[in-house]
């Protein structure tokens, strides 16, 4: 039997991956691809307190995690399209107009 | 008995009657949507049924504030109200609150408070945004039901005494936010802001959920009043809730726009539509205030001392930060995003003195903030349907001889951001003010003052272009009756409350001695 706190560090790990990812990709759909990641992280952590806990509340707050990452990815790749239609690009050093 | 009475019996009904202004919005979006897919000629259908939604749903939300008062069920109450002075009477039956949903959604005056001042911001969000629209020719019916789910996720937001009922609301307002960052029409700014602003906003959810995990992996409960037990409870520091509580925070503090995570607000502020970013930076913001004191107040009293001390280095670095760049700011649009920044750092100072008094300044800031930021915005955005207005600073020249009333309107939005007197912005900061020197908070307090001085900057910089200079572009304004109107309303609304904030400081005070009446309760 694996102990749940592996299951903890795997998701933290994710976590920090995706936290990275977002940080220093410079390709605008490896950056959505990054925040889905943090969110399928948290399911994992939600599943291994869940088998700490013996409960299945934090199985069901997966579900709402999955909903809401989905959402979150239909709304991403809609505005990727858009911005790939208007500058044929998906690199964000020639992307970026909006400056300080 | 049948299955359903069965289970009727078994597990109750919700009280759905508490529940009315929410599904009043909801029900309107989904007309909306109707509307939109199947009407013709439906542009003035859309914005009225939006408008009478929402207006019944503030009207129910008073009836329900009535009734928590106790004062529609029992006609002998009112009457013995009348005898005893109304104004005590009303503070005993003011911490009546109502549980439903199977205790995933509660009803008090807190949030219904707040529902009442995220639907009028939103009112005069629609009220100007038709025309706007219009005339940049960016008409979308989406505009209207996005906002309205926005609104249902924010009232859902307010009132939740739960974790799941709380993410569920931030993430219903999150998505629909997004979407209408993005709807300017064929505008490529507007995109990449609504891009920024989902990945960033996207970091922020996962955060926010991976410190709900670690909150409940460690107190194994999602409700605000069971996670205080087990911090009381528990014998040494429980160091995963306290992880939970620091990620928490930092979500929260990105949500807010607070300075380390403040990046997204001035680039999404700049590239969406005007109407769109007054509905961000009024009511938006105020949900997300308000949901910041509930989980801080109801879930974490017994840690206070950590989380005010990590929202006063928030709250510190958001003014400093927020105040320093809008002064270099030559669009008016993206100074008033970082002068939402510094107001963010006004507002979260309140929390580093965790006190009845603090908690009441906060609720007081940001209960008149709607105001001033609505205001603000929605003069850019009747002033941005005009051939060659750019929102750049030199365009306010000689506005006070062409249009003397818009002119004196935005003036008193500014002082109000400001803080000049008698405006309500300075109410806002003094009460700030003392509840940090109350709780011997010095250091934030001075500073407050200081960033306040800096500050005026940037907002007299707009005051004296519109009062002492002559025009520089040949622009003619011409602003319909209904629009000076409404904008006039906003500003009287700021002085007079400026003048006698009396009672709503009552208010604020009150709720706040509800929201500690919760704990432990």
């Amino acid at each position: 039997m694996v102990p749940y706190e592996y299951y903890v560090v795997l998701s933290a790990l994710l976590m920090v991956l995706g936290l990275v990812g977002v940080i220093i990709r410079k390709n605008i759909i490896a950056m959505l691809i990054s925040t889905e990641l943090m969110l399928n992280a948290v399911n994992i952590a939600f599943v291994a307190f869940d088998f700490k806990l013996q409960e299945v509340a934090g199985q069901v707050f997966v579900f709402f995690i999955l909903t809401i990452a989905a959402a979150e990815a239909a709304v991403g790749l809609g505005l990727i399209m858009a911005i790939y239609r208007m500058k044929k690009d998906v690199s964000v050093e020639k992307l970026t107009e909006l400056k300080f | 008995m049948s299955i359903i009475q069965q289970l009727v019996s078994g597990i109750g009904v919700p009280n759905f009657y508490v529940l009315i202004p929410e599904i009043i919005i909801l029900i309107t979006a989904f007309v909306v949507f109707f509307i939109e897919l199947f009407g013709k000629n439906k542009r003035s259908l859309i914005t009225w049924t939006t408008v009478a939604g929402l207006s019944l749903s503030l009207i129910f939300t008073f009836v329900i504030v009535l009734g928590i008062l106790n004062l529609i069920t029992n006609p002998q109450i009112l009457a013995h109200a009348k005898e005893s002075g109304f104004y005590s009477f009303i503070i005993s039956n003011f911490f009546e609150q109502y549980m439903t949903l199977f205790g995933l959604y509660s009803v008090d005056i807190f949030s219904l408070v707040f529902k009442v001042f995220i639907l009028v911001g939103t009112l005069f969000v629609i009220f100007h945004l038709r025309s706007y629209a219009e005339s940049k020719k960016t008409y979308y019916g989406e505009y209207y039901y996005l906002i309205l789910f926005a609104v249902l996720g924010m009232m859902i937001m307010v009132s939740s005494p739960n974790l799941i009922t709380f993410y569920i609301g931030l993430e219903l307002m999150s998505i629909a936010v997004y979407i209408l960052i993005g709807m300017y029409r064929k505008n490529y700014l507007s995109k990449e802001a609504a891009f920024k602003y989902l990945i960033i906003g996207g970091t922020g959810t996962a955060i926010i959920s991976y410190a709900i995990a670690l909150i409940y992996g460690f107190s194994g409960k999602f409700a605000f009043g069971d996670i205080l037990k087990t911090l009381f409870y528990s014998d040494q520091t429980n160091v995963g809730l306290i992880g939970g509580l620091i990620l928490l925070i930092l979500g929260l503090a990105l949500k807010a726009s607070a300075v380390p995570m403040h990046f997204w607000t001035p680039d999404a502020y700049e590239g969406a539509p005007t109407p769109i970013t007054a509905f961000m930076a009024a009511p938006v913001k105020i949900a997300t205030y308000a949901v910041i004191l509930k989980i801080m107040v109801e879930a974490f009293p017994f840690v206070s001392e950590q989380w005010s001390l990590a929202w006063a280095i928030l709250a510190a670095l958001s003014m400093v930060v927020g105040n320093a760049v809008a002064l270099v700011q030559k669009n008016v649009k993206r100074m008033l995003a970082y002068s939402s920044i510094a107001h963010t750092g006004y507002i979260v100072a309140a929390l580093a003195a965790p006190t009845t008094v603090g908690f009441a300044a906060l609720i007081f800031y940001s209960l008149i903030y709607v105001f001033m930021a609505v205001g603000a915005l929605m003069f850019l955005s009747l002033f941005e349907r005009f051939e060659g207005w750019t929102n750049h600073i030199d365009d306010f020249k000689g506005l006070a001889r062409k249009n003397p009333w818009m002119a004196f309107v935005m003036g008193a939005f500014m002082f109000s951001m400001l803080g000049i007197p008698p405006t309500v912005g300075f109410m806002g900061k003094l009460f700030v003010f003392l509840a940090l020197i109350g709780s011997d908070i010095w250091w934030l307090a001075v500073l407050l003052v200081i960033m306040s001085i800096v500050s005026a900057g940037y907002y007299l910089k707009v005051v004296s272009n519109m009062y002492f200079y002559d025009p520089a572009k040949p622009i003619s304004f011409n602003i319909s009756l209904p629009e000076k109107l409404s904008m006039g309303i906003l500003a009287i609304i700021v002085i007079i409350l400026g003048i006698y904030p009396t009672w709503f400081f009552k208010v604020s005070t009150n709720l706040s001695s509800i929201l500690i009446s919760t704990i432990g309760g």
